[in-house]
């Protein structure tokens, strides 16, 4: 009673716990506590100020789980309640230096989400449901592992599938793979990265690029990197850091994303013509001679151009530069501005300015029109021409291939590779693909090509995120199609509601991996780790499992994995339970400890040498700093000369220079120097690329222009025909993995179409209003946003966004997702309804009764067709499109689809192809990178028959042959 | 040592990663924002940009949050950081009204204010806020202003740092290098119904009432922005018509006392009146706080520049002095209820006008700042209290005889109408003259929604046709008091309305 009338007066006594300040020398603040403190930090409670009230901390760093950057996060845990505080950069991690973007400390709210699955769950009664048991990680195992043995023991080895979104770390499962003998890794880069992996490897051997920012006088983005893509956060400060340094900045992209909003220059071309516009670059500084003549005659393949398209003629540097010129003069910039509406003033302006910055000109595409488009591929492939044309390639401030700046430990007892070839993943129609054509699997299980025993879906949400979600849903209600489908992940998603296993893995202060990014010119390896089972470690507590210590029972996959393989092989008689053994006790099941011991010990170079200097074990380095630096400074490595030991035996092909040893490439003569060049077939880069005209593309053989699908010539305006443009991301969110973040889904809940205002009057719809968006095959309804910001003509829409739930309380985080009705409306159509809005809930976070906005967006993804590109697999994401004022009866997110119709745009595109085998019977040349590479003798075919006949009954719908304004073999 | 940020727009990439370290530090709760980053778009294709701008508390060296606090949970502290204390807080949103950058809001949880206070529990251990370290762009600086060598020092020696409403005269110590001309300035920006990636969060009404406001200056559209929300409701707009009546039943009887028009039997029923409306209007106040149980605090620890402690103590003698009076003529002291007279008249017009100073300090409305809000004050409490008073005095008068000067309550009335008037209309005037100066610009705008935004109706039928010029022109003719009085009374009440919605109708950020 006493202290209630006290408390009317003024307040209790606050507490004044004294903590010695740590500002540095200049009496500033400082940005980190130091590291010889992590462990044993103490700092004021916020939630407790102006209350001085200590609290004492364990700061264990780890890796970011969010996208695919891996920026360094540093834990703080308390040691009283042995919970995670909150979680910041890691200031010695040198991709993100300390910094992060929102998603970085926005983890704390999705491992604190009190919608997050926290046990494993198994399906009772029918799949999808809904209704699911509680089954501890020994059952789970037992079942899952006695399928896949089954199927090993069947010789039905293809039949098992591991399918992977970002993978979040490096070569983990490549090796749990191959130890299964199996070619069995499905992902997800054919509906992101995979075209502008082909451009790149075409030229380089990489498949991606590594821009030096930082160092840049000149960079041309076809990407946002500085609020979303491959690698956000590590690129945008590298970027900006150019930019406060003087250097100019050209941002493509359709519509105006923060990104270009940054740029010195905005470049919006009609979507599909961007390589237009690169060419015609390229036009200006061939034909101005701006180019850097030395890179060119040294680096780039002509002699082999000459020699093989015009033998007849003289080989010397000046013919090849003459029919360059005579090759692109087509490509002025007044005819891209026809093509693109981009004026032909600007494309010059840019052009010289790009000359003038030579070898620090700086580039980078990262889905933008690569992946939106058919035959987007080229796009990279005419980007890289301007690096190539300005020799900035491995240049300080220029373009080096990705594998230079990205460092794959090798990890103990690796497998040989598989000697299998699984053409659910590699089918023969895609010889060239980069890489699996995982967003054909449910028409390649409809047409009957395969089925699957097991299959995982790990962190992986093809139901939501890849186009034709309805078709994955029907396959996976089908037992006879997808036999045990198993899905590892944090959260419920749309795809797991139809599992038979629901298993929780961590996020990432909740797992081990090893990740590296290419973010700048130098390589580092950084090391997730589950913070509280390490802490907690350290304060002396003991654990088996990962699970053991963290929330629930949420486990980590490195673990999961080895036991799921010691089960399968518990005997040993299938060879696999050998790659599953300790590096240190013979015969005996490895740990996760040890695995990461023997990667650490053996396999990063510097490392064991820079622990040893500060008295520690090369793991409890890794554990202690959570990153390390492998090689700093990293430019020109195709220049380095081959020593004598490296030439000792090594034979010289007198046509081609190129340097072999026993079979494998290494090098190549370049002025009578052994030089290590690129590992193409010419160690060259390959301007002319003999692989596109040997597996039947010759009129690809240059980097060149492939009119899209959604050409404005293809779009009749008049009759409401819009070009839809759905592959862009929000800088707050991450795909499927960030609907659990109540902080990231405050910030942004709506995917709106952005408009002109132009074709807003004319549709008669201002912002807010409702608009019908019809595809091929079938429609979405969703709201207007009026904008400056994009081009007439066309719309766009991102495709973060548009979650569902088909339960009221589960299924779905109510952070983000709709209550919807799924209406099968006859075997092949289907009809979706938003039912409740995001709405306040009660759960253990009070947080949640305070949910102040009510959309989830609209779910766009599920009314397009596949687009398989017929020469890179990717998936051409960009929809033609008629847009229409909406019914009375027409709601927001309805969405209305037809499988069917979805099967027969299937087979047309896949008509388009031109299928292996190529040379010497193979199914893919063997040079280019392939995810998970088997063996060699998998890649040559065992007999030339087709899975599936698709070239009869299909629509005349041939966009490649319908558009070659330009054909490249036209001289 | 004199802690200041600078925000480098030059550099700032409108990630949103402070936004949501910031939540993570001090567990910011959803809906409330320390620290946002606004979105603007302006020009056209394809020419059209879109600028970023970080919004936040300005650690204002004058800060006007401080000075309204009435109980000192606000406090600037030696080492220039505006902080607050959780634990003294009333929740009486004064603050709210008072800061120009809509940079407080009110925690859900605890009910009380919070805002940016520069992470001062990491500042106290040496490290820097949480928002300057996620930054990808290091676009925040945050440092001593006093000390030329500090990084943040270097960087305004170098460029001239741009800030937030100067004209407000809080002298920020949030700095803007390379910002927009359009993003850190409220009313050249225009809100659709939704934005680029999220809802607005506002209800119909206030986005119409934006969209008015914008629809003559707007150069650029609002592309993303959190939700401000306006915080002083009907409680407020009822307390100052409670009071006006509580005030002018008083002190119009006691003028008339002491200019011995009505006997001293009058105060008795006047001060039963006030004390019943001064109940009520007190009964308005705490339940307009967040922490109702806190209110007693204004009295036992106040804040001696804040009006609303100063009101409170005012209002608290007012109370005395009327309770006394009761007192006095229920023993039949008249004397000193004679004597108690001139105290309670002058207490009377204090409580009256008070809230003048009290809505002056309100320096994030614009509109509030008139100097004409005093005097009309004091009118509104004549007009309200010799309308009560005309309904009772002639009932008084018929049990009692002689008691209330009836002619004196219609003069009253008529003079308070008469001021109420020429001070609605002059406040028109004197806006549209001042609608040039910066520091009155917003005020302006706030009026035009009175004159002919969404509340040119309800102000000029009811509040002033119906609320002056009826009773005015009827006045002059035998209609009964009490019947005017009703009109006068209830259009008043209009206004409060009007007066503190159109106060609060343009966006601060």
């Amino acid at each position: 009673m006493f202290t209630f009338i006290k408390n009317l007066v003024s307040r209790q006594k606050p507490r004044r716990d004294k903590i010695v300040p740590i500002n540095n020398a200049n009496g500033e603040l400082t940005n980190f506590p130091p590291v010889e403190r992590w462990d044993d930090w103490t700092e004021y409670e916020a939630s407790e100020w102006p209350d001085r009230v200590a609290r004492n901390y364990m700061l264990v760093p780890t890796i970011c789980f969010n996208c695919e950057a891996a920026c360094g996060l540093l834990a703080y845990i308390d040691k009283e309640t042995l919970q995670i505080r909150k979680l910041e950069g890691n200031p010695v991690h040198p991709g993100s230096r300390g910094r992060n973007c929102a998603k970085g400390p926005a983890t704390l709210s999705q491992i604190n989400d009190p919608e997050r699955i926290l046990y494993p769950m198994k399906r009772v009664g029918q799949r999808g449901e809904g209704r699911w048991t509680r089954v501890s990680w020994d059952d789970a195992l037992n079942d899952i592992a006695g399928k896949i043995r089954e199927a090993f023991l069947s010789n039905r080895h293809n039949e098992v599938m591991y399918h992977v979104g970002r993978p979040g770390h490096d070569g983990y499962m490549d090796r749990v793979l191959q130890a299964w003998g199996i070619d069995g890794h499905n992902s997800h880069t054919n509906v992101c990265s995979g075209a502008a992996r082909l451009g790149y490897a075409l030229w380089q051997g990489s498949d991606r690029p590594s821009p030096d920012h930082a160092n840049a006088k000149f960079i041309l983005l076809l990407s946002s990197h500085l609020e979303t893509g491959h690698y956000f956060n590590p690129h945008a400060q590298r970027i900006i850091e150019a930019k406060m340094a003087g250097a100019k900045i050209a941002v493509v992209d359709i519509r105006l994303s923060n990104t270009a909003s940054m740029a010195d220059y905005w470049l919006a071309p009609w979507p599909g013509t961007e390589a237009a516009l690169l060419l015609a670059m390229a036009n200006v500084i061939i034909n101005e001679d701006l180019f850097n003549h030395e890179f060119l005659r040294r680096w780039v393949n002509w002699e082999e151009f000459l020699r093989k398209e015009y033998s007849d003629q003289e080989c010397t540097f000046d013919k090849f530069v003459t029919l360059l010129k005579q090759h692109y003069a087509e490509f002025t910039p007044e005819f891209a501005e026809k093509e693109t509406k981009v004026s032909a003033e600007q494309i010059r302006k840019i052009a010289r300015e790009i000359a003038q910055a030579g070898e620090a000109f700086c580039t980078h595409v990262w889905r933008n029109a690569a992946s939106g488009n058919l035959g987007g591929w080229q796009v990279a492939r005419c980007l890289e021409f301007l690096n190539v044309l300005t020799g900035s390639i491995g240049t300080k401030g220029g373009v080096s291939p990705n594998t230079w700046d990205k460092f794959v430990p090798t990890p103990p007892n690796k497998p040989a590779p598989q000697k299998m070839w699984n053409e659910m993943l590699y089918p023969r129609e895609y010889p060239l693909s980069h890489h699996e054509l995982s967003f054909l699997l449910p028409h390649f299980l409809k047409s009957g090509r395969g089925k699957l025993s097991v299959y995982f879906t790990r962190v992986y949400n093809p139901v939501w995120t890849n186009p034709d979600g309805l078709s994955w849903l029907e396959v996976l209600l089908n037992e006879a199609m997808v036999g045990l489908h198993v899905a590892l992940t944090p959260v419920w998603s749309e795809t797991a509601w139809f599992a038979d296993y629901v298993l929780p893995m961590g996020v990432g202060a909740e797992r081990h991996d090893i990740q590296s990014q290419e973010t700048h010119a130098g390589s580092w390896i950084g090391f997730r780790q589950p913070v509280l089972k390490i802490a907690r470690e350290k304060l002396g507590e003991k654990f088996e499992f990962t699970y053991e210590a963290n929330p629930g029972e949420v486990w980590e996959e490195d673990e999961f994995w080895i036991n799921l393989s010691w089960r399968i092989d518990s005997d040993g008689s299938l060879g696999i339970r050998r790659h599953f053994e300790s590096p240190y006790r013979p015969g005996e099941k490895i740990t996760v400890d040890e695995y990461y011991r023997w990667i650490f010990e053996n396999s990063v170079p510097g490392l064991k040498e820079k622990a040893a200097a500060e008295g520690l074990e090369p793991l409890a380095y890794m554990r202690k700093y959570g990153a390390f630096a492998v090689e700093t400074d990293v430019y020109k490595k195709h220049e380095k000369q081959l020593s004598e030991t490296e030439m000792k035996d090594a034979q010289v092909d007198s046509t081609t220079n190129v340097i072999s040893k026993a079979g494998n490439p290494i090098g190549v003569m370049i002025d009578n120097q052994p030089i290590v060049g690129f590992p193409t077939p010419s160690r060259k880069l390959e301007f002319y690329s003999p692989t596109m005209k040997d597996w039947h593309w010759p009129e690809h053989m240059f980097p060149g222009y492939i009119r899209s699908h959604v050409h404005w010539s293809n779009i009749n305006q008049q009759a409401n025909e819009m070009v839809l443009v759905p592959t862009f991301r929000l800088p707050t969110l991450i795909h499927t993995r960030s609907g659990n973040a109540k902080w990231l889904n405050e910030i942004s809940h709506s995917n709106p179409i952005w408009i002109h205002p132009q074709d807003a009057q004319k549709l008669g719809v201002e912002t807010g209003d409702l608009l019908k968006v019809e595809t091929e095959i079938g429609l979405f309804i969703n709201r207007v946003w009026l904008t400056e910001g994009i081009r007439p003509g066309i719309i766009a829409c991102s495709h973060h966004l548009g979650r569902w739930r088909l339960r009221s309380t589960t299924g779905g985080e109510r952070w983000s997702t709709a209550l919807v009705d799924l209406i099968k409306l006859n075997p092949t159509q289907w009809y979706m309804r938003q039912l409740k809005p995001v709405e306040p809930f009660t759960s253990k976070d009070p947080e949640s009764e305070l949910i102040w906005w009510s959309d989830a967006g609209v779910h766009q993804n599920l009314t397009f067709s596949v687009h398989p590109d017929p020469v890179s697999g990717m998936h051409c994401w960009h929809q033609k499109v008629k847009v229409s004022k909406t019914l009375p009866n027409e709601k927001y997110g309805d969405i209305f689809v037809d499988t069917a119709r979805a099967h027969q745009i299937y087979q047309q595109w896949l008509a388009m192809t031109r299928p292996a085998p190529g040379p010497e019977n193979l199914r893919r040349p063997r040079w280019l990178a392939r995810a998970v590479k088997p063996a060699p003798e998998a890649y040559v075919f065992e007999s030339k028959q087709l899975v599936e006949n698709t070239t009869n009954s299909v629509d005349s719908f041939n966009p490649y042959q319908q558009s070659k304004p330009l054909d490249a073999t036209e001289r | 040592m004199r802690y200041g940020f600078v925000i480098d727009q030059h550099k700032c990439i409108g990630c949103h990663a402070c936004t949501v370290a910031c939540k993570a530090e001090n567990n910011v709760p959803l809906g409330g924002f320390r620290t946002w980053v606004k979105y603007v778009e302006e020009g056209e294709f394809p020419s059209t940009e879109r600028h970023f701008a970080v919004l936040r508390c300005n650690h204002c060296e004058n800060a006007p949050c401080v000075k309204i606090c009435p109980v000192k949970a606000l406090y600037t502290r030696p080492d220039g950081i505006v902080d607050f204390d959780q634990n003294e807080c009333i929740g009486c949103k004064a603050c709210m009204q008072a800061c120009p950058y809509d940079a407080l809001y009110i925690n859900p949880h605890s009910e009380t204010a919070e805002k940016c206070n520069f992470c001062a529990h990491r500042v106290e251990v040496g490290l820097q806020p949480a928002c300057v370290i996620v930054c990808p762009e290091q676009a925040i600086v945050a440092g001593d202003l006093d000390n030329a060598q500090s990084p943040i020092s270097q960087l305004l020696s170098k460029e001239r740092g741009v800030t937030r409403k100067p004209e407000q005269g809080t002298r920020p110590k949030l700095y803007y290098l390379g910002s927009s001309k359009t993003a850190l300035k409220p009313e050249l920006q225009k809100r659709d119904n939704s934005y680029i990636w999220s809802q607005t969060g506002l209800d119909k009404p206030t986005l119409d009432i934006q969209a008015f406001i914008a629809q003559a200056e707007a150069k650029a559209k609002t592309a993303y922005d959190v939700p401000h929300h306006t915080n002083w409701g009907w409680k407020v707009w009822a307390y100052l018509w409670t009071k006006s009546i509580a005030a002018g039943a008083f002190f119009l009887p006691a003028l008339a006392l002491i200019l011995e028009w009505q006997t001293s039997l009058s105060l008795y029923y006047a001060a039963i009146i006030s004390i019943i409306f001064q109940i009520i209007t007190g009964g308005l106040l705490v339940a307009d706080l967040r922490r109702p149980e806190r209110f007693l605090r204004i009295l036992l620890r106040p804040q001696w520049k804040s009006w609303l402690a100063i009101g409170a103590y005012i209002l608290t003698a007012f109370g005395g002095v009327t309770t006394l009076t009761l007192l006095a003529e229920t023993f039949n002291w008249h004397g000193l209820t004679h004597i108690l007279a001139f105290p309670g008249a002058i207490l009377g017009v204090m409580s009256a006008i008070y809230s003048g100073f009290l809505f002056r300090q309100a320096e994030g409305r614009d509109f509030w700042q008139s100097r004409l809000t005093t005097p009309h004050l004091f009118f509104q409490a004549t007009l309200a209290g010799a309308s009560v008073l005309s309904f009772v005095a002639p009932i008084i008068n018929l049990v009692n005889g002689h008691t209330f000067s009836l002619s004196f309550i219609r003069n009253a009335l008529l003079t308070g109408v008469l001021g109420h008037l020429a001070i609605m209309l002059l406040e028109v005037v004197t806006s549209i003259a001042a609608k040039d100066k910066p520091q009155m610009a917003d005020a302006s705008r706030a009026m035009k929604t009175l004159t002919h935004g969404p509340y040119w109706y309800q102000f000029w039928i009811s509040a002033v046709f119906f609320g002056a010029i009826i009773p005015l022109g009827l006045l002059l003719t035998a209609t009964p008091t009490f019947l005017i009085a009703i009109l006068a009374l209830s259009s008043l009440y209009t206004y409060e309305r009007l007066w503190i919605k159109a106060g609060q109708s343009v966006p601060l950020s």
